[in-house]
């Protein structure tokens, strides 16, 4: 490998991809607006439901006019029983509102009936509540602001380190052949491999690139965000507390996963005739991607001796532990060692692929 | 220089099964002359010239091309080479400067002789006024010679040229045409193919005709004139192509 050439290479593809529009929207605009939209549009959407339903006029409709209030109140004062029926529908969101409330009412007037006939009995309250029961979160701060966070936030940054690869790698492959600009670099003096390496490392950039900026906007907006969010928290005042130390290791968790994205996304894309050939292969290499990242959504799953072998699962779910304050050492090296293997397996493909002439010059 | 001792290039398709691209090819280009290779569409003058130019690898044979042999010493090859076809793009995103500058690097130019070189060739080829304008925005004419600068960029002694004039406006062939006979001038080895007769009569000292990957006869104008008894250069070729058709 000469690395005087692969200098050469990579700073020219990184000037070339910092021109095209197209990557500069997947590998910095999206990643940075795609948090503070998500987040405070919308919290901002449910804050404004919330509102508007709270202060509309309920109207409540009384069935059977003729035996309420007399016939209900009789039965009462009569230390009898009676029955209210709530007719809502559960679809509407304000006739959910409205019946909470008069559950609600109903249910504060029956504990004001229940207090009397007790006080006339003399009869004392704790009598009915030989048990109290009180809860109380042990969860330190940081790990209520990382439960919400570290469920999203892996399957998120995985998908970004994708698609922030994803058009560096067709326009440096598919893109140069449709527009003839990989023969005219075949016939100068510079080997396959300093090719490819160049290529791999501009397609690596774009990822690293993104990951890092979505890691800082949702970290930002996480801070921001949930100090917003918190004003409705009523019970519980989440704070957004994540040690430096989870994001750094979050961050060099991707890497592995980026040279894997950049590697595989390289070899496809150069198989590729055209432009749009390419996306047509990556589009289902997404889903492939999409599916095993979603793991970190799902409660349940910790890092073990079979998940830590399989690709994207185990990132997925090693970062998710790791924003919640836990690190597994042995499993995090383990991860980080699995993965360049699998990511070496891929760029080792990719070289082969850049001495195949029935690749380059496919017809 | 560029001799070739029987080259040959099997390419397997799965429809066609096997396809001789270029067949059991002799042929010599010396300094100082243009060497035209003619033939049809699919002849095999585009994977002849990949093969010269390296970027394919032969099934069996092999050339010479300045003094370096193609499987051995492909790297030395593409240094002493300039390669243009319709199938070599520009980076539409790069300057006419970076371009050249870029292809200059790649091509082992010492960076402190680089400059200079970039210089010499903007001057060369009359492109100062859009030096710094994006590829994407310069004409089809200017594009061209951002093209040829990058050929030249290497002082090749070697001129590989596939189909240079195809799909070019009059005006953008003829500076092509140009650039051909002034490279002949200067002693470099010029191997062309074109599939458009008069381009052939007016440039060639040699003439190939190419047909299914094999080289049907090779000589000046007047040697092909006198053995096939006609005088026009399309005439000569289809009665050459003619009599192998039934192949």
């Amino acid at each position: 490998m000469n690395l005087g050439k692969v200098k050469t290479i990579y700073l020219k593809e990184m000037l070339d991809t910092l021109r095209d529009r197209r990557t500069l929207i997947s590998m910095i605009l999206i990643p940075i607006i795609l948090f503070p939209v998500l987040m405070f549009g919308m919290s901002a959407v449910v804050v404004m439901m919330i509102k508007k339903t709270e202060a509309e006029v309920t109207r409540i409709v009384i069935i059977g006019k003729e035996f309420a209030p007399d016939d209900f109140e009789n039965k009462i004062r009569e230390q009898d029983s009676t029955e209210a029926i709530i007719y809502y529908d559960a679809a509407e969101l304000k006739s959910e509102f409205t019946s909470e409330k008069l559950e609600d009412r109903l249910e504060d007037y029956q504990d004001s009936v229940v207090a009397a006939r007790l006080r006339e009995r003399q009869i004392d309250q704790s009598l009915l509540h030989p048990i109290k029961v009180s809860k109380r979160n042990l969860a330190p701060k940081e790990k209520m602001g990382g439960f919400m966070l570290a469920r999203f936030l892996p399957y998120i940054i995985v998908i970004l380190a994708m698609s922030g690869a994803m058009y560096p790698a067709i326009d440096l492959t598919a893109g140069e052949k449709e527009r003839g600009t990989l023969e005219t670099i075949l016939v100068t003096p510079v080997s396959r491999l300093d090719i490819a390496t160049g290529k791999f490392l501009t397609v690596l950039t774009a990822s690293v690139i993104t990951i890092i900026l979505s890691t800082t906007s949702m970290s930002l907006t996480a801070s921001f965000g949930f100090a917003k969010i918190g004003q409705f928290a009523s019970e519980q005042q989440i704070q957004f507390s994540i040690k430096p130390l989870s994001i750094l290791l979050l961050l060099a968790l991707m890497f592995p996963i980026a040279c894997l994205f950049s590697s595989a996304l390289l070899s496809v894309a150069l198989f590729a005739k055209s432009y749009k050939e390419a996306q047509s292969y990556i589009t289902p290499l997404m889903f492939v991607v999409i599916l095993p990242a979603m793991i970190s959504f799902l409660p349940g799953f910790e890092l073990d001796w079979r998940l830590v072998f399989i690709p994207i699962v185990n990132i997925s779910i090693a970062a998710k532990e790791v924003l919640l304050g836990t690190y597994k050492w042995g499993f995090i090296l383990l991860i980080f060692i699995s993965t360049f293997i699998y990511a070496g397996f891929s760029i080792f493909v990719t070289k082969r692929l850049f001495e195949k002439e029935e690749v380059l010059f496919r017809t | 220089m560029i001799t070739t001792s029987n080259l040959t290039k099997i390419f397997r398709d799965k429809k066609r099964g096997e396809v001789r691209a270029v067949d059991q090819v002799n042929i010599k280009c010396r300094l100082g002359r243009v060497f035209g290779l003619l033939g049809l569409n699919g002849a095999g003058k585009t994977t002849l010239m990949r093969l010269l130019s390296t970027t394919l690898k032969p099934t069996s044979g092999t050339a010479k091309v300045a003094g370096y042999d193609i499987i051995q010493k492909p790297e030395k090859v593409k240094e002493k080479i300039g390669f243009l076809s319709n199938d070599t793009g520009l980076y539409n995103r790069l300057t006419a400067e970076e371009t050249v500058t870029y292809f200059g690097r790649l091509n082992n130019i010492e960076e402190s002789e680089l400059k200079g070189r970039v210089e010499e060739i903007f001057g060369t080829f009359d492109m100062d006024e859009f030096r710094q304008t994006r590829i994407d925005k310069l004409s089809t004419g200017m594009k061209q010679k951002v093209s040829i600068a990058r050929t030249f960029v290497n002082n090749p002694e070697v001129l590989i040229l596939d189909e240079p004039t195809l799909g070019l406006d009059v005006v953008t062939s003829r500076s092509i045409i140009q650039f051909i006979k002034e490279s002949k001038k200067l002693n470099k080895c010029v191997l062309f193919s074109t599939h458009i007769m008069w381009e052939a009569e007016k440039l060639c000292d040699d003439i190939a005709i190419i047909h299914k990957g094999k080289i049907l006869e090779v000589g000046s104008l007047n040697e092909l004139q006198a053995k096939t008894g006609l005088k026009e250069l399309d005439d000569i070729f289809v009665e050459i192509i003619g009599d192998n058709r039934g192949e």
